[in-house]
């Protein structure tokens, strides 16, 4: 290894963390390259292990993404002619942003995002330093709970808000036909409803996990400044206020991005409560709903890849983001 | 956790501020237990009506969240609407879901740590020119959200004209980046580098130095990698459904489960009525419960592996 050890992003340990699991630990001296056949070995070695890895990445990762960009250069298909094909230029792209419904679904996402990620955020940040300052059982406890949501995963989940907002059986059934909602039907299309109903959703979903990974960066925040601060009079408020809520930063960035970037693919919820509302919801409410809908409804393959591609350039720009500024990763060569 | 080893140094100083219940202590408890029983209420009552009969949810009887109105007769019988549906042209067809999703969730976890242990340590542990980029590559792929490969993964099934067959599922679910950076993360840390100079000065290859040291070595990824890659299989809806929702008998249960809600006389009257399985809130509310048992046992099995690997700061919608 000629460069540093960095740990930074393993920050992982549930005992007490020593400072050395944020700061780069010094490798030893720069070893000594053996003889070139040695280094070939190497080189051979890791691209052979690497082989499985590299065939999935081929196939389920770049193989699709190339393929897509390749078809969403294509003509699309018209009622005249169903199998028209050949070279389109952007011809599919210029469908999909002029479609109606493409400004619509990217408002959509960002109504959600508006009333969702603020919430999120200042959720994720609360819990997680009110989980930090409950050492022990209290605090596994609490954080346990917080997780289980997200657990069940997709359509259990949207079961489980079927069941909360269905009036007729719902646990708050008193809330909602104080609303003067009778059926889920209501509940769901009112005008007004889905991006609430959406980000509680999410909220739910998503809260507890955050929580645990957030509740990790602050373990492995270094003890000693933790305990001078203590020492020098500082109370819980001012130790989370001033002390860890700084050092969290990079964690607060990262969970904001990556739930950011969630919310642009979003799809299973409106998809299904779309199902649960007997169809009164747009079919195209996301930006991937209306992907699926060129794809599977319109079998319009050239702009179905072409929203594929808008939605992978948005994603992967967060993603770049993601990666080289938020300070967590290091892809340095070592 | 840090806060604990705090406590225990706090214990010897003379304050013993720590442990008083002053005004901010029962705060943050008191909010903490609040928060806990707003995530914990709706989970039970739904829990609840998997349990209910028909009739004791439709009157609305049962107490509080209808805990008095579970029934074993209720069970029975709502079983008995789930393991009914699909008719006689797919019968059991609920099982056969389960049983798909079981064939593309450990088939994807196979081989998510078929890819992932090797790749992991050789990103860790050996020089090569390129590593910077499959790193970067992987990264991206790990916190860009799997969805937004669907349609074009659907475009590559269609064009080998393999959709609706659970083959490329289990292969694409194989594809787990997240995997491939826990291996990283854990060769890196568990795994000094020394270890691998001695063994080639033994004069070990490279890929034997990788079986016999680095793989008895690795449990704990093993169990990481499995447990992530399984929950992320077993709850994936948007590929399954992309890619199998042409074939009703060749569906995993994620999307099995949006059929029997379209098939519900309570949000679908008009397909419901042509149905002889009536399926109301408490079979809805079984099927699901039932269909995240084996998450729960896979969880119950991974679970002192998982507060570190969840911390690891990778964690993807």
């Amino acid at each position: 290894m000629n460069s540093p050890d960095t740990r930074k992003s393993d920050m992982t340990s549930e005992t007490a963390a020593p400072a050395t699991a944020v700061r780069a630990v010094p490798a030893t001296a720069v070893r000594r390259r053996g003889r070139n056949a040695v280094r070939g070995k190497e080189v051979l070695g890791a691209w052979t292990l690497m082989v499985p890895y590299l065939v999935l990445l081929l196939v389920a990762g770049i193989v699709p993404i190339a393929y897509a960009l390749w078809i969403s250069f294509q003509q699309s298909p018209t009622l005249l002619e169903p199998n028209k094909t050949g070279f389109g230029g952007l011809q599919a792209y210029v469908q999909v942003v002029s479609d109606f419904r493409f400004a619509r679904s990217f408002g959509d996402i960002f109504a959600v995002l508006l009333v969702w990620l603020p919430i999120m955020i200042l959720a994720i940040v609360g819990l997680a330093l009110l989980v930090h300052a409950s050492p022990g059982r209290f605090g596994r406890i609490m954080r346990f709970i917080y997780y289980i949501p997200g657990a069940l995963g997709g359509v259990a989940n949207l079961m489980l808000w079927v069941y909360l907002l269905n009036p007729s059986q719902s646990p708050i059934s008193g809330f909602l036909s104080g609303m003067g909602f009778d059926t889920i039907k209501q509940v769901i299309a009112t005008r007004g409803d889905l991006p609430v109903i959406l980000a509680a959703m999410l909220l739910l979903q998503g809260l507890g996990q955050w929580v645990v990974t957030v509740n990790g960066g602050l373990n492995s925040l270094p003890d000693d400044v933790l305990e001078a601060a203590s020492l020098d009079g500082a109370n819980a408020w001012q130790l989370a206020w001033r002390i860890k809520l700084p050092m969290i930063r990079q964690w607060i960035g990262y969970a904001a991005l990556l739930n950011l970037a969630y919310g642009f693919q979003l799809f299973l919820e409106p998809y299904l409560l779309n199902q649960v509302a007997s169809g009164s919801l747009p079919a195209e409410y996301s930006p991937t709903q209306l992907g699926y809908w060129f794809a599977f409804v319109g079998n319009n393959f050239p702009a179905a890849a072409a929203m594929s591609v808008i939605i992978v350039i948005i994603t992967l720009a967060i993603g770049l983001v993601v990666v080289f500024r938020s300070g967590l990763f290091s892809v340095e060569e070592n | 956790m840090s806060a604990t080893g705090a406590r225990v140094r706090a214990g010897g100083r003379p304050s013993g501020a720590v442990r008083r219940w002053d005004a901010g202590r029962i705060a943050r408890v008191t909010f903490m237990t609040l928060v806990a029983l707003v995530f914990l209420y709706p989970m039970v009552g739904f829990f609840v009506v998997a349990l209910r009969s028909d009739a004791s949810v439709a009157d609305g009887t049962g107490g509080f969240l209808g805990i008095g109105g579970i029934s074993p007769a209720g069970i029975a019988h709502s079983w008995h609407e789930i393991i009914s549906y699909g008719g006689s042209d797919t019968p059991h067809v609920y099982l056969t879901w389960i049983g798909n999703t079981i064939f593309v969730a450990v088939t994807g976890a196979v081989l998510a740590l078929i890819a992932a242990l090797p790749s992991g340590y050789a990103l860790a542990r050996l020089r090569f020119p390129g590593k910077r980029y499959v790193l970067i590559v992987t990264l991206l792929a790990m916190v860009m959200p799997n969805t937004v490969l669907v349609i074009p993964l659907f475009l590559e099934v269609n064009a080998i004209n393999a959709v609706g067959t659970l083959w490329p599922v289990a292969v694409i679910m194989g594809f787990f980046p997240f995997g491939v950076y826990l291996s990283y993360i854990h060769f890196r840390t568990a795994m000094p580098f020394e270890l691998v100079e001695a063994a080639r000065i033994d004069g070990l290859g490279e890929i034997r130095i990788f079986f016999q040291i680095a793989l008895p070595i690795s449990k704990q990824a093993v169990a990481l990698v499995a447990f992530f890659s399984f929950v992320a299989n077993w709850t994936n809806f948007f590929l399954p459904l992309a890619l199998l929702t042409s074939s009703f008998s060749e569906q995993t249960i994620s999307v099995g489960i949006q059929s029997l809600i379209s098939s519900s006389p309570l949000f679908n009257p008009t397909t419901a009525a042509g149905l002889n399985v009536k399926l109301y809130m408490p079979e809805l509310a079984l099927a699901t419960a039932i269909s995240t048992v084996p998450m729960l046992i896979v969880f119950i099995v991974a679970q002192r592996f998982l507060i570190r690997g969840q911390t690891l700061g990778a964690v993807k919608g």
